[in-house]
């Protein structure tokens, strides 16, 4: 730990001085609402993956304030959201006993040089393909891998940018999703960024450490290509092996999504997720495909969606309340971002 | 009242010729932007200011290539949404910039420009949502015809605004410039 600390200060106070100041920016100012209308075939909430729970509700996703300042190399960005979706539905906020708001990203950086920066707070989480705001996603109901992954990270991070082409970051983080560690600084994690092709980024992905249960190591990688001007493909697969043979879950989810008009996109996500075993626990395995449309006007986005689920174990119900080995759901959701 | 209508007319007309600017087009239907500026300085001088001024916004222009007479590069200017007083990005206009110069005189042009729109991340930074611009003499649908109008004058304003950059840089010399020291005040003596 020491060694790895002189070695990212060393770093620092070397390229410090080769930086040129940089330019002040104005103070931006994002955000966004979502608002859905979820319709589960079962006639009750089924599918177990993280937000758009509510059955036959207009219901509330999250309004979400983004602040983000650059003063020279130094930045900041805060990141605050109100609504189920920011709120109950988010770890943190459950773990605070139901708090009013739900902090998204809440951290400064600093730029050393154009190639190293420094990175310290509270950030969305750098494993997986899905995030938390609405506006990140292109499906509106969230995966396996999203929901059973690490929603968000604190801690410190260095970014060592070799070229456009290659960059590598390497972090100490606090257990998943809290915003203060319960087990000290306990994670490491690091992420290799290729872009081999234009248009083409892979991340590969490590985090090892406390998960909010115990400890485990994920590996990740989630890709995106867009292919041409109409087609784009994306790609998350993980494996996520917790300490002490206590199980964990491995997946793969693919994206792709094809532009049929200037303001429609259709696209597709098909999942294979494992829960491995535990001991004699079996574990069980879903597959899920969600059809889903984007139709923009300006800031708003509508979001069509329609998905099914499928696992032999039969861990949904049906409309008598029976298990059943499907279930499916549509929804209508609607985003703007500003 | 007279001076109420005098202000009114005033925003009016400020309105209208703040309306009026809009690129032109080139001989292929593609928008440019074009000056030729005629100058009291030699060629060669010309030629290493344009050089310099490339150096110096080499964030955001990259030099694709040159000869004795002439620069090609390649650029990229931020358009910014304005949410109340507070904006940020909102995507990215690329372009082609060609410069010839000649003895005194010289001309540039930008065209080629393509609009890549911007999204935010999972850090909340703006970041491109796609490598492949549209470019902007494309007709938009009617869902996205009002934030296009926009993206248009926009990329306008900030293209005239370099070029402003641009003929002001080839109107200073820079060695004189940098010759010129901060004049130092003395307190000792009043």
């Amino acid at each position: 730990m020491k060694k790895f600390l002189s070695a990212i200060f060393s770093i620092a106070s070397t390229t410090c001085a080769l930086a040129q100041e940089a330019p002040t920016s104005p103070l931006e100012f994002s955000g966004s609402v979502d608002t859905y209308y979820k319709y589960d075939f079962a006639k009750k909430s089924n599918i177990p993956t993280s937000f758009a729970s509510d059955h036959n509700s207009v219901s509330l996703g999250m309004i979400d304030l983004a602040l983000k300042k650059k003063t020279g190399k130094a930045s900041f960005v805060g990141e605050i959201s109100f609504g189920p979706r920011g709120q109950t539905q988010s770890i943190p906020d459950a773990a605070a006993n139901g708090s009013s708001f739900h902090i998204q990203n809440l951290y400064i950086n600093y730029d050393f040089s154009d190639k190293f920066s420094m990175t310290a707070g509270y950030m969305g989480t750098f494993i997986g393909y899905e995030v938390i705001s609405p506006v990140g996603n292109f499906n509106y109901s969230t995966s396996y891998l999203f929901t059973n992954g690490p929603f968000q990270n604190a801690g410190i991070k260095a970014t060592y940018k070799f070229s456009d082409k290659v960059s590598l970051m390497a972090g100490l983080f606090n257990d998943w999703n809290l915003y203060s560690a319960t087990r000290g600084v306990s994670s490491i994690g690091g992420q290799l960024m290729v872009s081999p092709v234009e248009g083409w980024t892979a991340y590969l992905n490590v985090l090892s450490g406390a998960d909010p249960t115990g400890y485990g190591t994920i590996e990740d990688l989630t890709t995106s290509y867009q292919i041409s001007k109409a087609f784009k493909l994306g790609l998350n697969a993980a494996n996520y092996d917790k300490a002490d043979d206590a199980g964990g879950y491995a997946g793969v989810a693919l994206y792709p999504q094809v532009a049929v008009a200037e303001a429609v996109t259709l696209g597709l996500r098909g999942e294979y997720f494992k829960i491995k075993d535990v001991g004699a626990i079996q574990g069980t395995s879903y597959t899920g495909l969600t059809f889903t449309a984007n139709i923009k006007s300006g800031g708003l986005t509508f979001i069509p969606e329609i998905r099914l689920d499928h696992n032999g174990d039969k861990p949904f119900v049906n409309k008598t309340g029976g298990a059943a080995p499907n279930a499916g759901q549509f929804s209508l959701a609607a985003v703007y971002a500003f | 009242m007279k001076y109420c209508l005098i202000l009114v007319f005033a925003i009016l007309s400020l309105k209208v010729s703040a309306q009026q600017k809009q690129f032109s087009t080139d001989d292929n239907g593609k928008f440019i932007y074009y000056e030729v500026v005629e100058t009291g300085t030699g060629k060669d001088s010309l030629m290493l200011r344009a050089k310099a001024f490339v150096d110096a916004y080499k964030k955001t222009i990259k030099k694709i290539s040159n000869t004795d007479t002439s620069i090609t590069a390649k650029g990229i200017t931020v358009i910014d949404k304005t949410v109340l007083v507070a904006s940020h990005p909102s995507g990215e206009v690329s372009y082609n910039m060609t410069f010839e110069a000649r003895e005194k005189k010289y001309r540039f042009w930008l065209t080629d420009f393509k609009y890549i729109p911007y999204a935010r991340d999972r850090y909340s930074n703006y970041v491109p949502t796609t490598n492949i611009g549209t470019p902007l003499e494309q007709t938009p649908g009617k869902l996205s015809a009002g934030a296009w109008k926009d993206i248009l004058e926009s990329a306008y304003n900030k293209t005239a605004k370099l070029a402003e950059n641009f003929k002001k840089a080839l109107a200073t010399n820079q060695t004189e410039k940098l010759k010129k020291k901060i004049e130092t005040i003395s307190t000792k003596k009043w």
